[in-house]
């Protein structure tokens, strides 16, 4: 190997170093355009929540109304004895139950 | 790195919706960001959409941040994996040839070797755009650690805690790119 070509590569990273530094501060508009997108993003994830909790709210309500039904419709049949697929087989048989 | 403004209280600031907070962080953490991405940025990307897309990545995963280390190197490895990321999905270029240079980044190569004033805007532009074609046969994570040696200085230390890579592979990955740079700087030397 060449040490050549290291020293040639070395002069020639020497030599794009102006041009390779970073900004330091910001261009124009920079500071108002991210501050502005800030604002966009935070006010999208607060609408995401605020969706998020009627949804959970929603279904929290349905939930409740399910259960309420189901109690309500249990407590309607409590006085038979039978399950309905066999009550409605007695009624329709016309079965003595003692 | 000395932290040259209150991070912690711009980050408290900032939870609590202060936009005055935000600014100081951006204005801090600009140059930071505006360094990684001239020096990794990927072809045809516009520098400053990348510095804002960074922004935007480092206030979102604000919360993520620990405090345990200064900012600037969190932002740091956010910046060279978001480059990086940019990078890998474009495609490697072969070898660059002579034929492929253009008039000024020949001239830069031939008076490489002249020793004295410094270059100027346009010598050191091209200079650099000479670089990124040399470079741009390596992959993605070989272009940047040759840069972040060679270029910036950094010490395998520094470059392990960034690049998230132990000591020992950084050394076999700069011990196996440094014959091909050679190689394809030897190529350059070919005018046919």
């Amino acid at each position: 190997m060449n040490p050549n070509e290291d020293e040639k590569w070395q002069r020639l990273l020497l030599r794009s170093t102006p041009a390779f530094a970073g900004e330091t501060a910001p261009p124009y508009g920079f500071v108002t355009g991210m501050l502005a997108g800030l604002r966009a993003e935070k006010r999208q994830q607060e609408e995401l929540e605020r969706i998020g909790w009627r949804a959970l709210l929603a279904s929290l309500a349905a939930l409740v109304v399910a259960a309420a039904v189901t109690l309500s419709v249990n407590f309607r049949d409590r006085g038979g004895d039978f399950e309905p697929g066999i009550k409605t087989l007695v009624q329709m048989e016309n079965i003595q139950v003692s | 790195m000395e932290e040259a403004i209150d991070v912690d209280g711009c980050l408290r600031r900032w939870k609590k919706g202060d936009e005055a907070a935000a600014e100081e962080l951006i204005r801090h953490l600009f140059p930071v960001i505006s360094k990684i991405v001239r020096l990794h940025l990927p072809r045809r990307d516009d520098e400053t959409d990348l510095v804002q897309e960074i922004l935007m990545k480092t206030f979102a995963k604000l919360h993520q941040y620990k405090g345990d280390a200064p900012i600037s190197h969190w932002v740091s490895r956010l910046a060279l994996t978001t480059c990086l990321d940019r990078l890998r999905a474009q495609k490697i270029r072969p070898e660059v040839r002579r034929a492929d240079l253009t008039p000024e980044e020949s001239d830069v190569f031939d008076t490489a070797w002249l020793t004295g004033s410094s270059p100027d805007a346009s010598e050191a532009i091209a200079a650099r755009d000479l670089v990124d074609k040399i470079l741009s046969s390596l992959s993605p994570e070989d272009r940047s650690l040759i840069l972040m040696v060679d270029l910036e200085g950094r010490s395998l230390q520094e470059i392990s805690e960034t690049m998230g890579w132990s000591v020992s592979k950084i050394k076999m990955r700069l011990f196996r790119i440094r014959p091909q740079l050679r190689q394809m700087i030897q190529k350059l030397e070919e005018r046919t």
